[in-house]
């Protein structure tokens, strides 16, 4: 048996998962918690709530992958991945037969066209710009007054919705505020919101080939508003696993998993950073 | 693993840098009235050898600004044009630049002379022609345009090396009244011809990245090696540098030697550096021994690897002919993408990074369409990374690296997955 863990320390959020194999691989244990300002710490605790949930010692782990921005700061980590790497091997593996994967984070809006065997052929992101990402969904909600959980159920009962002109994160607060002063109703208006960000994302991702089958991931696909506005706008649907969240931090634990069975060599896995292990 | 550098380790990087010193010297004498005459020009498709005709010194406004920058100390100047109205997104070279007039800034500290001419050798880029029209107004120095007209087609036509040809003489005519000093035809053919010996030998230095390993990185190196290429290359010292560095680096390929221990990846860069992080940035190749082999920058001052060079019997025609055809950002894009194909192809690369500049439209407009061609097209892995050549505000470290990192990956991956197949 084997055990392995994938940490994703994401700009918002940092997600771990315990990954076990034994004959079967299986997702043993899963951890949420917000990033905060020291990421070390974040990526710390997301992993040993990992372990205690699962009932296992730190030490059982035989290999840690860490992606996402911060994961150069985990320093138990015995290697770094890209969560560009990360997501493509997670959603493989998960939802089988994807071949593009539409990621939205908390800053970033990716979208990866995925090879036969999991690997990254293109990848396009958003650059220094929070549209299409999280981020602007966050702050609709806080114009709006309603909680981020709400804001995509809420959505999905627009009859007329609005049409924002803006996707810029700062400038859609004063789009909001005029339709509020419309006396426009909060489903129409988040229904108008949802579809200027599914727009601004697919058009990233024409960048790559859309290709069926089309996955999900990120923390934003947790958002079902999110995904239905997708779905309207590709015409299509849209893979969304009950693991989309974690897909990043799974990715991280196969490779861990590959790198533990050296099933192939790749000295650059190594990672440049990468700091012993502390237990 | 421990962290990986690429340093030049031969001796012309000291050399080149005590030859820009040099010219930066004779700059200051004649900011004090000591110096030569000097002709304040853009690098690309400068007519430095028309100079040596007079005895004169090229002022670039661009090596100036980028010696700011890496130097880290474009962001005041940046901020002093600001000051003055110039808005975030116009270029950032014209805004250090137009900055150190205003603050009386200068890359090393000595005196940069109000130009005898602003020789506005206008090509391919239309915000030269405001960036010298500025420069005249504050400083009173006289503005000469030259128009050079843009590659429409593979080649220039007669009529375009005539009209060209034709203003060379105008700019031989002005000088001579503004100098005092008559134009020496047998000068400025000897110049022609010391042109022509050093774009023979630049070529072959080019040319040796084409060796596995590659003995020099064709972007980051080549670029301490441009400068020479703009000042000296129409001058003896010019020939005896570029003979120094292709004899240095023939060696090196000749041993075996590359940029790395072990050279993995084969690159070819589009578009200019981000000069404020050039050291960040080539760090982050570095880490994957990622060796650029080709690069379309440092074509900017000429583009001799395909055969160019200027011809001491046809003196005035090769250097209109330079002027209009043979510089990177004067070629239309089409020509382009023909150049980068040419390089991935017959330099072995193994893909092609696209370095978009924010304040750059001459080198970045299209650069969207030309990820879409090699990625789809041809198939060539190509990454679009984005920041800015001169000021430090648009270089999001973070995610530069992420992307770079995201891209290696994949290589990594194609090339284990090939081998695991046979491919």
């Amino acid at each position: 048996m084997r055990i392995t863990a994938g940490v994703d320390v994401g700009s918002t959020q940092t997600k771990a998962v315990l990954l076990r194999e034994n004959g079967d691989m299986k997702i043993i244990a899963r951890a949420l918690v917000d990033t905060g300002a020291n990421v070390q710490k974040a990526a710390d605790r997301a992993f040993r709530a990992c372990c205690s949930d699962a009932g296992i010692d730190p030490r059982e782990v035989g290999y840690v992958v860490g992606t996402g921005y911060g994961r150069y700061n985990i320093s138990f980590g015995h290697s770094q991945m890209t969560e560009i790497s990360c997501h493509a091997k997670g959603a493989r593996f998960l939802c089988p037969g994807t071949r593009t994967v539409i990621d939205m984070g908390g800053q970033d809006a990716k979208a990866i066209s995925v090879g036969e065997n999991g690997e990254v052929l293109d990848f396009v992101m958003n650059d220094k710009c929070a549209a299409g990402t999280g981020r602007f969904l966050a702050n609709a909600a806080e114009v709006m007054g309603i909680s981020l959980d709400e804001i995509g159920p809420l959505s999905l009962q627009a009859t007329r919705p609005v049409k924002i002109a803006t996707v810029c994160t700062v400038f859609v607060e004063s789009d909001i505020l005029s339709y509020v002063a419309q006396g426009k109703k909060a489903e129409d208006i988040l229904g108008g919101v949802h579809l200027a960000i599914a727009k601004r994302t697919l058009s990233l991702a024409r960048r790559v080939n859309i290709e069926a089958v089309v996955t999900m991931t990120g923390g934003v696909a947790r958002n079902t508003g999110m995904v239905k506005a997708l779905e309207t706008v590709l015409g299509s649907s849209i893979q969304v696993g009950a693991d989309a969240h974690f897909m990043g931090a799974v990715g991280a634990a196969l490779f861990a998993m590959e790198k533990l069975g050296q099933s192939f060599e790749s000295t650059v896995w190594e990672g440049a950073h990468a700091a012993s292990r502390r237990d | 693993m421990e962290k990986q550098r690429s340093e030049y380790r031969g001796t012309i990087h000291q050399r080149q840098k005590d030859m820009m010193m040099d010219w930066y010297a004779a700059l200051d004498r004649a900011a004090g009235g000591q110096g030569p005459p000097t002709v304040s020009m853009m690098i690309s498709g400068n007519c430095v050898e028309l100079l040596e005709g007079f005895e004169a010194a090229p002022i670039y406004p661009e090596v100036n600004a980028l010696q700011l920058a890496i130097r880290h100390q474009s962001l005041e100047p940046i901020l002093a044009a600001e000051d003055i109205g110039y808005a975030s997104d116009s270029c950032a070279y014209v805004k250090a630049d137009m900055g150190c007039y205003i603050k009386g800034l200068t890359p090393t500290g000595g005196k940069i002379p109000t130009p005898t001419l602003i020789l506005c050798n206008f090509v391919g880029c239309n915000t030269y022609l405001k960036w010298f029209e500025h420069v005249a107004k504050l400083t009173g120095a006289p503005l000469m345009v030259v128009d050079v007209p843009f590659m429409r087609n593979d080649e220039p036509s007669a009529a375009d090396i005539q009209y060209v040809v034709r203003q060379l003489h105008e700019v031989v005519q002005r000088l001579e009244e503004l100098t005092g000093r008559k134009f020496s035809y047998d000068r400025f053919q000897q110049a022609v011809a010391c042109s022509a010996r050093s774009e023979e030998l630049w070529s072959q230095i080019k040319h040796l990245a084409r060796s596995k390993p590659a003995p020099f990185d064709a972007y980051f190196d080549a670029i301490t090696l441009m400068g020479p290429l703009y000042v000296y290359r129409a001058r003896p010292e010019g020939v005896a540098f570029f003979e120094a560095a292709l004899q240095e680096l023939t060696a090196k390929r000749d041993a075996g030697q590359g940029v790395y221990d072990q050279e993995k990846f084969r690159l070819v860069i589009e578009g200019p550096p981000p000069y404020p992080h050039f050291r960040t940035f080539r760090d982050m190749f570095a880490k994957w021994k990622a060796c650029t082999v080709a690069s379309t920058y440092s074509t900017v001052g000429g583009l001799f690897e395909f055969g160019f060079r200027h011809d001491p019997e046809r003196p005035f025609e090769s250097v209109a002919m330079h002027m209009i055809a043979q510089n990177v950002t004067n070629r239309n894009y089409l020509q382009r993408y023909d150049q980068i194909r040419k390089y991935v192809e017959d330099w072995h690369a193994d893909g092609v990074i696209i370095h978009f500049v924010k304040s750059c439209r001459l080198f970045s407009a299209g650069q969207g369409d030309m990820r879409d061609y090699f990625t789809r097209k041809l198939g060539v892995p190509t990454l679009y990374i984005e920041s800015d050549l001169e000021d430090p505000r648009y270089f999001a470290e973070a995610q530069t690296r992420n992307r770079i990192d995201a891209y290696f990956e994949s290589l990594e991956h194609a090339k284990t997955t090939q081998a695991m197949v046979g491919v």
